[in-house]
């Protein structure tokens, strides 16, 4: 009966005949031929383990039916299912009830109640009485195995999901079964929390209530959540989300699967971070400055907060002003600032990224490649951050590509990654010198060498360290464009929709649509009807611009130089000598408190419109609640101050907003409301074309360090001094407190014990740290995160330098 | 006679039984299921029964139960267990009295009482929160001062019995299976519980007759 596709089979289910994948579990097949068969511990992105027995059907491979679990067997050619029959049902009376013995039944206070499967499935399959009358099997309620999840062991099913997800995709194996039979039972290791960036998962996976979320724990019930689908933009993966509300508060984020993004997995970071959004700090309100008190800043309303803030941009006059930030918004609203920007305020000086990133150019130009790309290629290469702490999911993406495919990781970095216990070899370079490796390699006989030549390659390109500037990341990208001419590019930048602020604009130099400055399509030239044609300055020259007093007016959007831009000492003395500062906030950041009128904006969660991730793949947010006081969205904003400066950007929707995207962008023509709105738009829509070009500039090789110097590497880990981090209650207890660390070698020759303050000191600042030492480093260098609580390393840094070192001292 | 025939049914009323009260002055006995405004119950020790599961907050047809669950304090536990009700409130401008939100309570924490007096001038008194819903001390309904009734009249307030089982199974009809409630003890089974299980009329509770007496 075979009609021979190859790997294809054909089996039997309750009298239907499915086509199936050779190899594939029974299970997986009876889902997509649309029969529900009852299960606990299976699950689509994992390994089947077998646990539950609650996927017992009745198979029949021409020995007679016989009960055999659907989620380990695989299909074969003439197998006959039936997923009805008596035996079946009593199989899964049987089995629900075993699973109820010891179970506590406190479904009313269980935070799974309602849309728990071991309820649904014991009303659905389940033998409606229990003969067991015996005291249940008890265990001490919730126990926290880390800060952000709880554990009852009474309701755990042993389903092994859990420590599965752990083990096998996270690669954080912290929590495990300890005891045998009747008190088996999970566990993490003693004295050790389950502190896995993706903790969270395991919350969504269990079958059972027994591992809840401390952020929800109690919030709401099923039933009275409302959810809609939306897309995370914490960072710039772009994850598929479930949204839920309960009495127009955020109270839980779900991962959605996608094939394409996030396989329905999220980091923590992203899951619990709809604290910030319900958070008591919101700006509500406008604020400005205290005409008589500096220091004050005064409740205003809308039309004298943006009549100051006209005011102040026509004074500075388009010369004088710089537009800084951009990533916190939707596509539509950095087009609508990108419009404002150049249209009416005729200046060419807005850049989304902080100085962090890699110059938009750059990003245009670089075949593009999709993570899935990345999950195939024979080689990835990483040369940029840690992506464990900046690109969660990507990390787990890629570790699950190098530990069940065939994909080879390499990493080049200064300093330990979290990639590195999947990695095929983790390169340790110097600060900056990364090209200079890389090239080593290449022209050496290294296998490597020849894989990278031969194989397909796929090079994950970003900042490895805020305290380089980014002629290295140029310069590694250069030279793969040079040797490796076949190879597809993923870039790493951090920040939610910087991708999508860059393809809108909102970089000096380029237009909406991946166009260059000097070639404007002409519908674009039409709607906009000017726009400037030099090129204007990034964020670094527009700093450097305020600091001179040439800029005078700048606009922060969503933007906190301060504590994100490489050189706090240029954006303090940008913010001091800039004459206004108008920020457009969330939240009062270190540079929004020092502004002089700031605008309240929605938050995630309280807007719709689209996003971009890093790919390029444009998909839809969706609004889920009301925002609080006056808030207002980034594009209203644009359009109230276009009126102000005497102009029209003539936008009136989001809707509306991206139809008019989608004329003037050349690489998103095509890309329509109406296949937003689809369910296309859910994988995501992959836009790629681009017709910038970049030229590489010539780069030089990065100083020797001095003897006495340490040179300083600096990236970010995921629980940092973050806005979202630490307006969440629940988040901003992980960020820990910054330590320096160093090469003990380095700490004995200058005579100080690890774990004792030290003077750190810069080209930039003097500061006092504790220091520790750490053997994983390289000798000559000391590491320092970017930005944690009370203590960002941006205050040693000087942007313009290609790297930055700096001196200790005992105190 | 034809145009008289309509008075014959008021010649034959005029000497039977008045079945009209001359109410407020003079008030009827309720039924024993009468649905009036709710109680929340608490334990003979004083703890609160409400355990905060939403569960009469989902099943509300009027919507008009509004209950968030918190984290019971450890030192000073508000209810038995993990979860308190921290928030409670029953809108009256929307209640219905169906009473299904008591059906749906696993711990019989809500209960309707037969107080059924009371009016409002604005919406806020028309809110019923913890503090006018959970009883008092001594048990007892706490007297708001827009509400109408007297001593006596709040006896036996949960007069709500089980239509049948919690596994609505008939076998186990009338049988008390929940714990002590202040102020009453265990509730009063149904009218025949008696007869149908001795062994159940050693326990000390109100029959209905009894509580109609008092009443
Ligand atoms: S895990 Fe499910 S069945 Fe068990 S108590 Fe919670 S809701 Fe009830
Ligand atoms: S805690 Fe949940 S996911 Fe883990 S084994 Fe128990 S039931 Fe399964
Ligand atoms: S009696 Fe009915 S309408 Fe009134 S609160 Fe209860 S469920 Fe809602
Ligand atoms: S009154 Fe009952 S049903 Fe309602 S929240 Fe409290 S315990 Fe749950
Ligand atoms: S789902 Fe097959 S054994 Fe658990």
């Amino acid at each position: 009966m075979s009609d021979s596709v190859p790997n294809e089979v054909s089996v039997n289910i309750n009298g239907a005949e499915v086509r199936a994948k050779a190899g594939e579990m029974l299970i997986a097949a009876a889902d997509r031929a649309g029969v529900h068969i009852p299960r606990f511990c299976y699950h689509e992105r994992m390994s089947s383990v077998g646990m539950c027995r609650m996927c017992l059907v009745d198979v029949d491979t021409g020995r007679g039916p016989m009960l055999q679990p659907s989620c380990m067997v695989p299909v074969a050619e003439g197998m006959s299912v039936d997923t009805q029959s008596e035996d079946t049902k009593r199989a899964q009376e049987g089995i629900l009830e075993f699973l109820l013995v010891n179970h506590p039944l406190d479904c009313p206070v269980c935070d799974k109640g309602g849309e728990c499967p071991l309820q649904d499935q014991t009303m659905a399959y389940g033998p409606g009485e229990s003969r067991f009358v015996e005291e249940k099997r008890h265990y001490e309620k919730p126990i926290p195995i880390s800060d952000l999840v709880h554990l009852d062991r009474e309701r755990c099913i042993l389903c092994d999901r859990c420590t599965r997800f752990a083990d096998e995709i996270a690669g954080d194996p912290l929590i495990h079964f300890t005891e045998r039979g009747n008190s088996t039972q999970v566990l993490t290791f003693p004295d050790e929390p389950f502190s896995s960036y993706f903790s969270g998962n395991t919350v969504q996976i269990c079958p059972v209530g027994a591992l809840t979320a401390a952020p929800y724990r109690f919030k709401a019930r099923p039933w009275d959540l409302d959810q809609v689908e939306s897309t995370c933009t914490t960072c710039s993966m772009g994850c598929r989300t479930a949204v839920q509300s309960s009495r127009n508060e955020l109270v839980r984020y779900l991962g959605v699967d996608i094939e394409s993004v996030n396989h329905g997995w999220l980091c923590d970071k992203g899951r619990f971070n709809f604290e910030a959004t319900n958070s008591e700090e919101r700006l509500t309100v406008p604020l400005i400055r205290d005409p008589n008190d500096e220091r004050q800043l005064l409740g205003s309303d809308w039309g004298s907060a943006l009549a100051n803030a006209a005011e102040a941009i026509l004074d500075a006059g388009s010369d004088g002003i710089g537009i800084i930030g951009g990533s916190r918004l939707t596509n539509e609203d950095a087009y609508a600032w990108s419009k404002l920007a150049r249209s009416i305020i005729r200046t060419d000086n807005l850049d989304a990224q902080l100085g962090d990133g890699l110059p938009a150019e750059l990003v245009h130009s670089l075949p593009p490649a999709t993570i899935a790309d990345a999950c195939e290629a024979d080689t990835v290469l990483v040369v940029g951050p840690d992506l464990k702490e900046e690109l969660a999911i990507l990390h787990l993406r890629l570790r699950g590509a190098a530990t069940k495919g065939h994909t080879k990781v390499v990493e080049i970095n200064a300093a330990p990654s979290g990639c590195e216990p999947y990695v095929e070899r983790a390169i340790r370079c110097g600060s900056g010198e990364a090209a200079k490796y890389l090239g080593e390699i290449l022209n050496s006989d290294d296998d490597l060498a020849t894989r990278l030549r031969e194989g397909s390659v796929v090079a994950v390109v970003g900042r490895s360290s805020m305290a380089e500037s980014d002629h290295s990341s140029i310069a590694v990208a250069a030279l793969i464009r040079d040797e490796l001419p076949h190879a597809t590019f993923l870039t790493a930048l951090r920040r939610g929709n910087v991708r999508g602020a860059l393809d809108m604009g909102l970089a000096p130099g380029v237009l909406p649509g991946r166009t260059a400055i000097d070639n404007p399509s002409s519908a674009l030239d039409d709607i906009w009807g000017y726009t400037p044609s030099m090129k204007g300055l990034d964020t670094t020259g527009m700093l450097q611009a305020a600091a001179e007093g040439k800029i005078r007016t700048l606009v922060l959007l969503g933007a906190d130089p301060l504590s994100d831009f490489p050189d706090r000492n240029l954006a303090a003395e940008a913010i001091q000598r800039a004459e206004t500062v108008i920020s457009l906030d969330n939240f009062l950041t270190a540079s929004s408190a020092q502004a002089d009128i700031i605008l309240p904006t929605t938050a995630y969660g309280e807007q719709g419109g689209t996003t971009t991730n890093l790919e390029g793949r444009i998909s839809r947010l969706t609004q889920k609640i009301t925002p609080p006081g006056s808030v207002r969205d980034d594009w209203m904003i644009a359009t109230e101050l276009a009126w102000r400066l005497g102009g029209d950007l003539n936008l009136t929707s989001k809707e509306q907003i991206w139809r008019e995207i989608e004329q003037v962008a050349p690489s998103h023509a095509g890309v329509t409301v109406e296949r937003i709105m689809s369910e296309e738009a859910r994988e995501g829509i992959l836009v790629q074309e681009s017709s910038v070009e970049y030229i590489f500039p010539s780069v030089q090789e990065p100083p020797i360090a001095d003897g006495y110097g340490l040179r300083l590497i600096s990236g970010r880990k995921l629980w940092d001094a973050s806005t979202t981090t630490s307006m969440s209650p629940s988040l901003r207890p992980l960020a820990e407190a910054p330590v320096l660390k160093v090469h003990p070698t380095d700490l004995q020759r200058l005579g100080i014990l690890s774990g004792s303050d030290v003077r750190v000191i810069s080209t930039r600042s003097t500061e006092n740290l504790k220091a520790v030492a750490d053997e994983s480093l390289e000798r000559g260098t000391a590491l320092l995160p970017f930005n944690q609580p009370g203590f960002g390393a941006n205050r040693f840094i000087d942007a313009t330098a290609a790297v930055n070192d700096i001196r200790i001292e005992t105190l | 006679m034809g145009y008289l025939d309509g008075f014959k049914v008021t010649f034959k009323k005029l000497f039977e039984e008045r079945v009209t009260t001359e109410y407020p002055k003079e008030k009827r006995p309720k039924p024993p299921r009468f649905h009036g405004r709710h109680v929340l119950n608490r334990y003979e020790d004083g703890m609160e029964k409400c355990i905060g599961c939403e569960l009469c907050a989902g099943v509300c047809p009027a919507k008009c139960i509004y209950v968030r669950g918190a984290d019971n304090p450890e030192t000073e536990p508000v209810s038995p267990g993990e979860r308190y009700g921290y928030v409670y409130e029953i809108n009256y401008l929307r209640c219905i009295h169906c009473d299904l939100c008591v059906e749906a309570c696993p711990t019989e924490a809500i209960t309707e009482s037969k107080l059924f007096e009371f009016s409002f001038a604005n919406r806020s008194d028309a809110i019923y929160t913890k503090d006018e819903l959970v009883v008092d001390d001594d048990g007892q309904p706490k007297r708001q001062p827009w509400e109408l009734w007297h001593d006596g009249d709040d006896l036996a307030t949960s007069g709500w019995m089980r239509a049948t089982a919690p596994s609505g199974n008939p076998d186990y009809q009338n049988r008390v299976g929940w714990s002590g409630e202040l102020g009453y003890g265990v509730r009063a089974p149904e009218t025949g519980q008696q007869e149908k299980f001795p062994e159940l009329s050693d326990l000390d509770f109100l029959t209905e007759d009894q509580a109609e007496e008092q009443h």
